[in-house]
């Protein structure tokens, strides 16, 4: 309870944004991808992005990870210009079977990042097994990828992220690909994670509920080129509730607001 | 293992047996002469007097030493290259295409030119293993480095991974399924031409050693040394299927 | 895609360009090396002798007769295996017994029962293309839909004409495979055998200009033997993609 309030006041704080994109324009092979993007993530908000597919929200992210530069305008991390990617940004990908070292078992996936950080081999250990106790998979140090559902690899890759100490936690779709009971636990579980480390988060999602019911806020972007068309605060009351969440009138009404939107760029 | 799979294990070498057992009795009935054709016994007794005379363990200590340092030095270099290459995508348009033409070159027939250059000595051998051994090596690695998942570099640039670990903790173990099939077909190869540098330059090993009993009409020395480079053959692939085995765990249930 | 191909072609260029500047401006004198306008002209020569033409001849009657004798054992034995799992079990350990010989040990054996010629290399290099169409055709066989096997079954099909109608072109794209893999090693084989021993084809002459202390003429015959490894490895590949499309290449390790 005592972090929720603190994440209250540092979201209501209104101090210099953590991540400020300043007129961000991104032009890949003559085609616009994003235009004129000004938006500014205060640091330990949540922030949802959505829009329909090929709306530039992937692209925005990877922006925000300094994995791309963008053509006008300018990213700012804590102040500076982002001129690559940076060790306090982790990125959690969709496809996490991708983004998984096959040849190492989950607890040398967490060490990657812990060697990154130059952690001393010593320390490493304990400090492995913590995070996957955090990210809900104690006891499954020894297996490989390959040998994990989807929900674990995802939980893994998470550990791997919070292994980099970030200061901002970029998420690509996470959930996308994993059924919807998998789904809900996991969203759960980022909340209480990341209200648990006070990080910064920007969420890329297609799921409007998922957005609301993360979210401090959703942006909702508009495709071809991709800009913000819709931007929403979300005052519900945290801890979140997967229930009285969703029964929440405000959530319904900002479920109703958000679908309109989204219906009305897509004709 | 279990019972049906013994029994036919068991069966099998039965068979096998039955063609030794073959062999002796064409050998016997002089159906072939025995010049060309010695019996199982008279092979088997010529390796045993080989072993205890210390022969062909000098002879086989030759081959396994000319076929070892060629395929090491051609693994180290084969590997160093085709990471140099298959990591930028600037050397792969230039380079790669020069390397897949050289690619069905008989390499054999670099050896006149070895000859040439360095004379009928071990360094000769040395450089036709080495030089035959890499192709396989090397274009294995550059496929495998070409082929890493984009993502896992990402993942190295966002934990700002220095150019030296993206190497040896991305790319390396991603491309080691394919370096490692590659180092097994080298393997053969390395073994074929040192047998082929022996007979040319008359260097210590069983390549000379069956050609000087053939010249002899020493048939039975001859099929003595025919089944150590068999043996040679088998046991060599056998230890390398171990290693990959070992170090490719990680891929068991991904298959 | 003209782009790229200039760019492949700009090292190899690069390369012949430099090392014929750096071989007139020191008088390369070498028992070894030779400008790259020597060895045009000495290729050119060789032609016009048809010495190269002969050598020619005779390496790949060697290699396409013994690719064809291996092809047909391999793939008698390769079918055979591939229908009958009690055949391949029995015979499992003796075919994993010879099959590791490397083919060029058989030499000294072939040379003594067969004298030098054609004949023994022939032997060699069927030898070596026995395997790798043995054991493809194999797991070809292995592979084909069991639904065929269940139509020949249903059809009453004597023995014979199931091999014959299902069997050979259900696998013969893979089988294709393993005979494209095959002509390569025979090539191989046969120039290596010549190079060893056997004074005959290109092998031989090539051994030949480098005992004569001609490189031009040496690595004339180098290049040659490049191309033609090259030409037929080529027109293998198109004909596997015409005859079979795509798909067939698809079962190339590589």
């Amino acid at each position: 309870m005592a972090s929720a309030a603190k994440r209250l006041e540092a979201v209501s704080d209104t101090a210099t944004p953590q991540i400020a994109f300043d007129g961000v324009t991104l032009a890949l092979g003559g085609k616009t991808i994003i235009e004129n993007l000004s938006l500014g993530v205060r640091p330990g908000e949540f922030l949802c992005i959505v829009g329909a597919s090929g709306c530039g929200k992937t692209t925005a992210l990877r922006l925000a990870a300094g994995l791309y530069q963008p053509t006008g305008g300018r990213v700012n991390f804590d102040g500076q210009p982002m001129r690559e990617p940076r060790r306090e940004i982790a990125i959690v990908f969709q496809d996490y079977g991708k983004a998984l070292l096959p040849w190492r078992t989950a607890a040398g996936n967490v060490s990657l990042a812990l060697e990154a950080g130059g952690m001393p081999t010593a320390e490493r250990p304990a400090r492995i097994e913590e995070l996957l106790r955090t990210v809900g998979l104690p006891g499954h140090a020894g297996k490989y990828p390959s040998e994990m559902s989807g929900g674990m690899q995802q939980r893994l890759q998470i550990a791997r992220c919070l292994a980099q100490e970030p200061k901002t936690l970029l998420m690509d779709e996470p959930f996308g690909a994993l059924d919807a009971m998998t789904r809900q636990g996991l969203q759960d579980e980022v909340l209480s994670l990341v209200a648990a480390s006070g990080a910064t988060v920007i969420f890329v999602t297609h799921d409007l509920d998922e957005a609301i019911y993360l979210g401090d806020r959703v942006i909702g972007l508009l495709p071809h080129p991709g800009r913000i068309g819709i931007e929403l605060s979300v005052n519900l009351p945290r801890p979140r509730d997967q229930l009285s969440t969703r029964e929440h009138p405000e959530f319904l009404r900002l479920r109703r607001q958000l679908f309109d939107f989204i219906k009305a760029t897509e004709q | 293992m279990n019972r049906t799979a013994l029994i036919w294990r068991v069966a099998s070498f039965a068979v096998a047996a039955g063609f030794i057992a073959l062999w002796q009795l064409i050998a016997n009935l002089k159906l072939v002469s025995p010049v060309f054709l010695p019996g199982p016994d008279r092979a088997w007794a010529a390796l045993m007097r080989g072993f205890s005379s210390g022969d062909l363990w000098s002879k086989l200590a030759g081959t396994l030493e000319h076929m070892a340092y060629g395929w090491l030095a051609a693994s180290i270099a084969g590997i160093a290259i085709g990471a140099i290459i298959g990591s930028s995508r600037t050397m792969r348009t230039y380079v790669a295409p020069s390397l897949e033409f050289l690619r069905p070159l008989p390499v054999s027939a670099i050896i006149p030119v070895a000859i040439a250059m360095l004379g009928l000595t071990q360094a000769m051998a040395l450089f036709v293993i080495a030089f035959g051994a890499i192709w396989p090596i090397m274009l294995a690695t550059i496929h495998g480095f070409a082929a890493v998942e984009p993502r896992l570099y990402e993942v190295a640039r966002s934990l700002q991974m220095s150019r030296l670990a993206v190497i040896f903790k991305i790319a390396l173990p991603s491309a080691s399924p394919d370096i490692l099939a590659g180092m097994r077909l080298s393997l053969t190869v390395a073994l074929i031409l040192s047998v082929v540098c022996e007979i040319l330059a008359g260097l210590d090993g069983l390549g000379h050693w069956v050609l000087l009993s053939a010249r002899a009409f020493r048939s039975a020395d001859l099929f003595a040394g025919v089944i150590l480079l068999g043996v040679t053959g088998y046991v060599t692939s056998v230890a390398m299927s171990l290693a990959e085995h070992r170090l490719l765990a990680w891929q068991a249930s991904q298959r | 895609m003209t782009g790229n191909s200039a760019k492949a072609l700009a090292l190899p260029l690069a390369v012949l360009v430099a090392f014929e500047v750096w071989a007139r401006a020191i008088h390369l004198q070498s028992d070894s090396l030779a400008p790259p306008s020597a060895i045009v002209m000495a290729l050119f020569g060789a032609f016009a002798d048809f010495s190269i033409l002969t050598a020619t001849r005779d390496t790949l009657f060697s290699a396409f007769t013994g690719l064809a004798i291996g092809t047909l054992i391999g793939l008698a034995f390769g079918i055979a295996f591939g229908i009958s799992d009690t055949l391949n079990r029995l015979m499992e350990v003796t075919v994993e017994a010879i099959r590791p010989i490397p083919s060029i040990a058989l030499l000294p054996i072939a040379l003594i029962a067969l004298g030098f010629g054609y004949r023994m290399e022939i032997v060699i290099v069927a030898f070596a293309c026995v395997w790798p169409i043995l054991i493809l055709s194999r797991a070809a066989v292995r592979s084909i839909e069991p639904r065929l096997m269940e139509v020949a079954r249903a059809l009453r099909l004597p023995p014979a004409q199931r091999v014959w109608k299902i069997i050979i072109p259900a696998a013969l794209p893979r089988i294709f495979v393993a005979f494209r893999l095959s002509a390569g090693i025979a090539l191989i084989v046969a120039v290596t055998v010549e190079i060893a021993i056997n004074p005959l084809g290109l092998g031989a002459g090539i051994m030949l200009a480098q005992q004569a202390l001609r490189p031009d003429l040496m690595l004339a015959y180098l290049v040659w033997i490049g191309i033609i490894g090259y030409a037929l490895n080529i027109l293998l590949t198109v004909a596997q993609r015409r005859l079979f499309g795509r798909a067939a290449l698809s079962g190339d390790s590589p």
